[in-house]
């Protein structure tokens, strides 16, 4: 087994997340916080796997009335028609632009999706203190940190559409529930990815001899 | 937690506060998914209440008909939507799977029909303009029945009567469907009442069936005497009273259309039920007439030609149209020299009217032959005549002859044969073929030789007369100047005649004073005799009256007792 690098724990020092100040480790249980700063002191994100993992069940549980409600409701002199988020894509790769169904398609059902599984798989390996593939793993909270601003595309179009679209009786849009149901999915997603730590990625063994360099 | 290495510890770190402990191990996040949970059921659950029953609806085809976006429309309130469009498993009908509105399920039940509606021009007006823009719908008309059912199969077509709809309809039956279409209307007195729902040849093909349907109120109107007739077309008569145009509206001469009416005269039945079977009669004449009654077919046998008779010709008793002439054919007779010709004709005995219903017994089975019988032994004879010189249509006359010989009229053969007389026009021919031989015997030729014989002398004659003027002329100039000498003389004496009557005149002048002069001596002795005449006619009235009223006197003389003041004054 190879020698580990010491980390904060070995050393008996922990550092507060918001200014930065290292103090000794606090002994016993309790909350403590940062002298400087007053914020909450702790090693690890309390509850990280707990909360991720909870906030990914209802990112799922939300992500089915999200595509299966309609987002948005177009009303014209010819009727209501109701939209949902696949038909959309469905109508715009049918009617020929396939790039726009590319996009809405990545924004809104892959990157989600995505992230899910992701975070998902992150809280699952995190929980059993995995030691396979950190560095991908790692990599991996990376993308899913970065991609994930860009998941409220159809919230934006359906609220830019709402605001100008606005023809009396000739065409009018309404938002529907699912584009609620939408906008939960991502947040919790969000919320998801932001509960997790990722320092779980590599478990604290205190066992394992600490190399000294 | 490892102990503290203190060599590797910096000295004189501060040491962190404590903070409330908080005891919970169970985050407070999970709180999320349990509401999002929540939510979800909610949803869940409201969509499983509100969706009504799944139905599929079998279609021939599905034009028009999208997925997601065609609405299901009962009296033009959406109760339901469609969610796919698939093929059957034949690929030969489309499968639409339409889903209802809760609160209208029981309107999925066995004997409920389904239609696309789709914009429609036709005679019978234009319908579903409104799909022209808003796509086609699926169109229900909801079914009485209490099962429930989720296939259907739609109609082609819009039903023409929707459930419920008051009114009543009515079968007729009809030889040809003339220029009828589904939707044709029905008039009542030029009003549309009612439309046509369909047609059906019957099963031996031989008559139609077509289905109308009358409205409501007017469906009471319909009784059990009302008689039915084609209204397409123009009906152009040209009889004693002039050219007859008779149509119905312009819309139906264009599309066809169906009249009826009740005769004036009909026993008062009641309104007819629905589903009540009425002839439908080619034209408003015909279907007003009585009823004919069955038609007995007979023949006749003229030795004549028959051109000019066609089929449809009519048969006519004294006015009356009695029959009509169905085959005109020739008969092998006794040689080849003679072909008699063979009509066959179907007539109507009922059309008799009263001599019918007197004559006929009513109930017996040959009582129409029987008839026929008791009029061919009274005389009654088939006659060929000429209905219009103009044309050369003819027709036949049924007519009493004066001296008919006895003929034998089988009353009971399949066909009976009338008895035939030769027509007027058969008489004639003969008398002008007598004509005709007695002109070709006048010698013309020598007509006309004497004829130029007399105008030559003539020619002669005329000649010598033209001499004799001239001679004549001659001889005046000769004696003009002896004239003029006789002339003068004449002039004299007529001057001494003018003298003479001009003292003659004078004379007639005196004499006429004499007579007019009131003073005159003539005048006066005139008019005192007429005062005495006078006189005398007063005195013998006054006696008249008296001797009217006492004629004793003449006898007695008069009495003495004075007369009466009146008689005194007279």
């Amino acid at each position: 087994m190879n020698p580990r690098y010491p980390v904060a724990a070995d050393l008996g020092v922990i550092a507060c997340e918001t200014c930065g100040l290292v103090l000794t480790a606090p002994h016993g249980a309790g909350r403590w916080r940062c002298p400087r700063c007053s914020h909450p002191l702790h090693a690890r994100k309390p509850q990280s796997v707990q909360r991720t993992v909870a906030w990914l069940v209802a990112a799922v549980v939300l992500y089915l009335p999200a595509n299966l409600l309609p987002v948005m409701a177009t009303k014209s002199v010819l009727g209501r028609e109701s939209h949902t988020i696949v038909g959309g894509i469905i109508e715009l790769w049918v009617t020929g632009s396939r790039e726009l169904a590319l996009i809405v398609f990545i924004a809104s059902i892959a990157v989600p999706l995505l992230k899910i599984a992701a975070l998902t798989l992150l809280a699952i390996t995190a929980q059993r203190r995995s030691s396979w593939r950190q560095r991908e793993r790692a990599g991996l909270y990376r993308l899913v940190e970065t991609v994930g601003h860009w998941s409220m595309l159809d919230v934006f179009v359906v609220v830019l559409l709402v605001g100008m679209v606005h023809f009396g009786v000739l065409a009018s849009v309404e938002p529907e529930s699912g584009l609620l149901a939408f906008g939960a999915v991502v947040v919790a997603t969000m919320l998801a990815s932001a509960s997790f730590d990722p320092r779980l990625i590599w478990p604290h063994d205190p066992d394992k001899p600490v190399a000294h360099g | 937690m490892a102990e503290p290495d203190s060599s590797q510890t910096p000295p004189a770190l501060p040491e962190p506060v404590l903070a409330r402990q908080n005891r919970l191990h169970l985050s407070l996040v999970w709180i999320v998914p349990i509401v999002a949970l929540v939510v979800g059921a909610v949803l869940v659950v409201r969509a499983l209440l509100q969706a009504g029953p799944e139905i599929t609806i079998e279609f021939r085809s599905g034009e028009g008909i999208e997925a997601g976006r065609t609405e299901v429309r009962f009296k033009e309130v959406v109760v339901g939507r469609v969610k796919s469009v698939t093929l059957g498993p034949n690929r030969d009908r489309v499968l639409v799977t339409a889903t209802l509105e809760r609160n209208v399920r029981s309107i999925a039940v066995n004997d409920t029909r389904f239609w696309v509606v789709r914009p429609r021009i036709g005679t019978a007006g234009v319908s579903g303009l409104g799909t022209l823009l808003s796509g086609a719908y699926i169109g229900v008309d909801a079914g009485a029945s209490d099962e429930s059912r989720t296939e259907f199969v739609g109609l082609d077509q819009a039903p023409l009567v929707l459930r419920g709809e008051p009114g009543r309809s009515f079968v007729l039956q009809a030889d040809d469907i003339g220029s009828l279409d589904v939707g044709s209307p029905v008039y009542h007195r030029r009003v549309r009442v009612g439309r046509v729902l369909g047609y059906r040849l019957s099963a031996d093909g031989r008559s139609l069936d077509i289905q109308v349907f009358i409205e409501s109120p007017y469906e009471n109107l319909v009784t059990l005497d009302t008689r039915f007739w084609h209204a397409s077309g123009i009906d152009l008569s040209f009889g004693a009273g002039g050219l007859t145009l008779s149509t119905q509206s312009l819309a139906s001469v264009i599309a066809g259309g169906i009249a009826f009416a009740t005769p004036h005269d009909s026993a008062p039945g009641g309104p007819a039920v629905s589903g009540h079977r009425f002839r439908l009669h080619g034209e408003q004449r015909q279907a007003m007439a009585p009823d004919d009654g069955e038609p007995l077919r007979v023949r006749m046998v003229f030795k004549q030609s028959l051109r000019g008779l066609v089929d449809g010709a009519p048969i006519d008793l004294l006015g009356v149209e009695f029959g009509v002439v169905r085959s005109v054919a020739l008969r092998p007779g006794a040689s080849l020299q003679s072909l008699p010709v063979e009509v066959q004709a179907d007539v109507y005995p009922r059309r008799l009217g009263a001599v019918h219903a007197r004559f006929a017994a009513q109930d017996a089975a040959g009582a129409d032959r029987q008839l026929l019988k008791q009029l061919v032994d009274n005389g009654l004879r088939a006659q060929v005549r000429t209905g219009s010189l103009l044309t050369g249509q003819l027709y036949i006359a049924l007519e009493f002859v004066n001296k008919p010989g006895k003929v034998a009229f089988d009353a009971d053969a399949p066909v009976p044969t009338l008895p035939s007389v030769p027509g007027a026009f058969a008489d004639l021919q003969p008398q002008v073929a007598d004509i005709v031989a007695r002109l070709s015997r006048v010698r013309f030729d020598e007509i006309g030789d004497d004829l130029q014989q007399a105008l030559k002398a003539l020619n002669q004659a005329t000649v010598s007369l033209q001499n004799t003027l001239a001679s004549a002329d001659t001889s005046i100039k000769q004696l003009t100047p002896d004239a003029q000498a006789a002339l003068a003389d004449m002039r004299q004496a007529l001057t001494s005649a003018n003298q003479t009557l001009n003292s003659a005149q004078a004379t007639l002048r005196s004499a006429e004073a004499n007579i007019t002069d009131a003073q005159a001596p003539l005048q006066r002795n005139v008019a005192q005799t007429l005062a005495e005449l006078q006189r005398a006619a007063q005195a013998l009235r006054v006696l008249a009256d008296y001797l009217q009223r006492h004629p004793e006197t003449i006898l007695r003389g008069k009495p003495d007792e004075p007369l009466p003041a009146g008689a005194d004054k007279r």
